[in-house]
């Protein structure tokens, strides 16, 4: 269709070209449309291929090595799938996925609980709604690093100020517990921090599912005389399920590879109790400096990530075509 | 919204007010840890860990101040034999016993934060401009799974990323360079712009560049006035989401750099006092680096949605 | 970006139980085991399996993509 459209102008254009410098115009028009789109895409994907493809194959290769970063004159040995056995038969890692197992079901579970009510909610579209969304959005768009730091001084027993409040309403003495240094609590922790962060972005994806839900729909069911927990539940929800689809996979993608919060948070403390997946990674990769073992390691986590992310498309388009 | 239209499947009276009443807890309580850094800020470092913590307290600049400096304990005498303090920081450091020696780290990697963000903004949203327009107009081969692939580089575990981004940035000399954090983030950022700038570019109808090529313009020039001026909203919006992401990252920033280009994520923890962390600096540190977000996140509420959905979704 | 073809006509001779919405159900379910085997605190034998699970999944999945509908 372009494609016909500019060779049949090329006769009618010239006159109008007549401003630019003629050999510049020439030189452009010269270009067809496939050079054209060759040219606008190519210096992205050549910049993704030398900045993330090239560095992912170097992993590649690097985890079939015994290659040390901080000995980077060593002698380079292969060593076949040796590093992919030690990763997945290692009990620490193995414990650190079901550390993540942990904070990404129950982020999960919260976010969309809250995050859903919350877009129930705020579509009774009350007076003051669009204020007090933006309001609660705020969280989402702050650095999880600087503001989990923060968070690591409001957890301090005593001094800080969660204690202080459970301690408010529970009449339990704020000194009694500690959020970060308990091995039962701290994994709730970080669960608490990041559904106060995450939940804004649930909520803000389930109130477009519940607004993409035309009124006839409703307006037929109340002609059906359909109760009002039938209609929520025959209408509302699977109507609005694609979109909550959307946020679980993109908050399970992120969570899975959660990071920059967590560490400043607990640094993976008590013990190993809140060590994420990234956080050994990282551990592996830069404390230990076994990197044939940790590319690994990064190549099991990226698979995992990527298996999500097919779905996490197959979602978006689905959700696109709404 | 008109009632009336709605008049069956509007909500009534009562369940508004326990809807909005809810709500407005909710809000209230996210605030409160905000609310808290911005207290905390502007607190003495003795109030700030007071017990129980103070609400109610005698605000004080002594959070900044520390902030933006180094400061030396001296004696008495030594502090005596000054002659009047220059400032009100100066004044606050010396009823602490402390002179200030020099400026802090702080600054110059607010400086970084700003340089890095928007120089990565800058060259994303050029490139992503570019290939939207690219995916958005020809019928480029492949082009779902081109699209996919520039979609997965964002998804990535960013600590996987490192470790080969860290051994080669070694060898060229990038670790450490505001240049190579620029190139890493316009790399990551490329992705959202592309998929966001594309939707905005399809809905700019097709017949005004065609309009403009049968009046005589190259396809080039049509791009350029005709496309890139109707863009331009959507442009506005994703140098923003680009912004925000740059600005806030803190894995990268903390595996690849160290002085130099370190931006302000990774050194705002890094700030002590005497005797563990200095929580009003800290908190200082904290709002001055999160207002830029804030005045953003208003602004930017309309177009909120179809930033973190990759554009998907528009309302 | 849909990527919704209409390959009705155009590929009889494909079998049926190899048309794309089945086949990617199934990468999908392998992919969603995987993840179960990965995060399941019991055996550390389907740990150790999950991974490969998963690459299995993920490649079927891109594979499968390619089938007419």
């Amino acid at each position: 269709m372009n494609e016909r459209f500019s060779t049949t102008l090329e006769g009618t254009a010239d006159a109008a070209a007549r401003s630019t410098p003629p050999a510049v115009a020439r030189r452009l028009r010269g270009l067809s449309d496939r050079a054209i789109a060759w040219i606008f895409i190519s210096p992205t994907i050549i910049l993704l291929l030398a900045i993330n493809i090239f560095p992912l194959c170097w992993a590649i290769y690097l985890s079939f090595t015994n290659y040390r970063a901080n000995r980077p004159n060593a002698e380079v040995k292969g060593v076949g799938l040796r590093n992919f056995e030690r990763v997945l038969t290692d009990g620490d890692t193995w414990l650190a996925m079901q550390a993540t197992a942990h904070f990404v079901f129950w982020t999960i579970v919260l976010q969309t609980l809250i995050g859903f009510t919350l877009a129930y909610l705020i579509d009774r579209k009350f007076r003051g709604h669009a204020f007090w969304t933006t309001v609660i959005l705020i969280p989402m768009m702050l650095s999880p690093a600087v503001v989990g730091n923060f968070w690591r001084f409001l957890y301090q027993p005593q001094i800080g100020l969660f204690n202080y409040i459970v301690s408010f309403f529970t009449g339990v003495e704020p000194s009694s517990f500690q959020m970060l240094g308990d091995v039962t609590l701290a994994p709730w922790a970080i669960i608490i921090v990041d559904t106060w962060m995450w939940t804004p972005y649930v909520m803000l994806i389930c109130l477009a599912g519940l607004r993409s839900i035309p009124d006839y729909i409703y307006e037929a069911a109340e002609v059906d005389r359909a109760s009002p927990w039938r209609q929520f539940w025959s209408i509302t929800i699977p109507m609005a399920l694609p979109f909550i689809m959307l946020a679980v996979l993109f908050r399970g993608i992120e969570n899975f590879k959660m990071f920059d919060m967590v560490v400043l948070l607990t640094g993976g403390g008590p013990g190993s109790t809140t060590e994420l997946a990234s956080i050994t990674l990282k551990r592996e990769a830069f404390e230990s400096w076994r990197t044939g073992r940790a590319s690994a390691f990064a190549i099991i986590l990226f698979v995992a990530v990527f298996g999500l992310a097919n779905i996490y498309v197959k979602a978006l388009n689905r959700v696109k075509q709404r | 919204m008109s009632t009336t239209a709605h008049s069956v499947v509007a909500p009534g009276r009562l369940s508004k007010s326990i809807a909005g009443a809810v709500v407005i807890i909710y809000a209230l309580v996210t605030m409160i840890p905000l609310a808290w850094i911005l207290l905390t800020s502007l607190k003495s470092p003795p109030d700030s860990i007071s017990y129980p913590p103070k609400v109610i307290f005698e605000p004080t600049a002594e959070g900044y101040c520390n902030l933006f400096t180094t400061r030396s304990r001296q004696t008495d005498e030594y502090i005596e034999s000054l002659g009047p303090p220059r400032g009100i920081c100066d004044e606050i450091t010396r009823k602490r016993n402390m002179v200030i020696v020099g400026e802090s780290n702080y600054w110059p990697r607010f400086m970084n934060s700003l340089i890095i963000g928007f120089g990565s903004t800058v060259l994303a949203v050029f490139l992503g401009t570019l290939a939207a327009y690219g995916f958005s107009r020809f019928r480029v081969p492949l082009a779902d799974d081109l699209l996919f692939f520039i979609l997965s580089t964002r998804m990535m575990p960013p600590i996987a990323v490192a470790i080969p981004i860290y051994l080669m940035y070694r060898e060229l000399g990038l670790s450490d360079t505001a240049m190579g954090m620029i190139l890493l983030y316009t790399a990551v950022n490329v992705s959202l712009a592309v998929w966001l700038l594309k939707g905005f570019i399809d809905e700019i109808p097709r017949e005004y560049e065609e309009a403009a090529m049968i009046d005589g313009y190259s396809r080039m020039q049509a791009f350029f006035k005709v496309v890139l001026p109707q863009a331009t909203t959507g442009i506005a919006a994703t140098a923003i989401f680009c912004l925000i992401f740059a600005w806030n990252e803190y894995a990268f920033a903390v595996l690849l750099t160290s002085g130099e280009a370190q931006t302000a994520p990774p050194f705002i923890p890094t700030i002590i006092g005497e005797g563990g962390q200095d929580w009003p600096a800290v908190a200082a540190g904290t709002t001055i680096f999160l207002v830029p977000i804030l005045v953003f996140t208003i602004l930017l509420r309309k177009q909120l949605l179809r930033g973190i959905t990759f554009g998907a979704v528009r309302k | 970006m849909s990527v919704e073809r209409n390959g009705k006509g155009t590929r009889s001779a494909w079998p049926g139980f190899l048309r794309r919405g089945p086949m990617e159900m199934l990468a999908m379910i392998l992919i969603g085991l995987g993840f179960l085997m990965m995060f399941q605190p019991f055996a550390e034998i389907l740990y150790t399996y999950s991974f490969v699970t998963l690459l299995t999944g993920t490649v079927m999945f891109i594979i499968v993509s390619k089938f007419p509908e």
